[in-house]
């Protein structure tokens, strides 16, 4: 049985357009590489998946890329200014069963959360945490006179 | 820009609605077994309609494009992420049946089945 493995985009170099004249050899290179280390780096044993951090002037959200996981699988907990996101990810393979944990966290300053409302909604394999701000925290103008 | 683009002309053809332009590879996984391939793409962020997958005699292309995009008032601090679409072409001689060939995409992950061409699976020839 013949399988062919490839673990990491690669963003480096992926952000060229695909029909650069230097796509054949680096094909050429990746499959030697893959060949090589393939049997090594077991399927997204990194353990790590991209995260991203926006901010409104109402919330904090967190969006991390978490494809294939089951909802019962994956937790999210605010724990002494961390949020932290475990994530199991189990793939079938004829009669074995693989099972990987993945997870990230993500320093959260708590007095600047409301951590009772802290919601989380899982789409299309993204993971969206929001944040909403305490009062304090929003964004104000302070007007200040000047004598 | 204009000069990186005169430089490399690839750079500098548009992006047309087939080819997604800028690409990323995504991470895929490929498996043979005896009556066919089974093809695991993680495609995070795409749904159903952001997602191409043609089959051709010899190459296997698919495309998907993320859904979200950012709202108006979010202002990112701190991305890993790519917001480039994914794309993965897969070649073979043939090898594939291209009537049978089943898919399905569930939270950011495509499954696809590729059963083998009749004329490619083993068969015993006997000796008269």
């Amino acid at each position: 049985m013949r399988i062919v493995r490839y673990n990491s985009p690669s963003s480096y170099r992926g952000l060229v357009p695909s029909r650069s004249p230097w796509s054949g050899l680096e094909g050429e290179i990746d499959r030697l590489f893959q060949s090589a280390l393939g049997d090594i780096a077991s399927p997204v044993a990194a353990g790590r998946f991209p995260v991203d951090l926006y901010e409104d002037k109402d919330n904090t959200y967190v969006r991390a890329e978490l494809p294939g996981i089951n909802r019962a699988d994956l937790s999210v907990e605010l724990v002494d200014g961390s949020l932290n996101i475990r994530a199991a990810r189990k793939t079938r393979e004829g009669d074995r069963e693989e099972s990987f944990t993945l997870n990230r966290s993500v320093s959260v300053p708590d007095a600047a959360v409301q951590t009772d409302k802290i919601s989380a909604a899982y789409e299309n394999g993204v993971l969206t945490v929001t944040l909403p701000k305490r009062e304090e925290a929003k964004p104000r103008k302070v007007t200040v006179a000047v004598n | 820009m204009s000069l990186l683009t005169s430089l490399v002309p690839s750079f500098a053809r548009p992006a047309s609605d087939h080819e997604p332009g800028l690409a990323v590879k995504p991470v895929y996984d490929l498996v043979e077994n005896a009556d066919g391939y089974a093809l695991t793409v993680h495609l995070p962020g795409v749904a159903k309609s952001g997602l191409e997958l043609t089959a051709e005699a010899g190459a296997i292309t698919i495309i998907g494009r993320r859904a979200w995009k950012q709202p108006e008032g979010w202002t990112a601090r701190y991305r890993e992420s790519v917001d480039a679409a994914f794309e993965l072409v897969l070649t073979h001689d043939n090898a594939v049946d291209l009537d049978k060939i089943k898919a399905e995409l569930n939270d950011g992950v495509l499954h696809v089945a590729l059963p083998k061409a009749e004329a490619i699976k083993p068969r015993k020839i006997a000796v008269g």
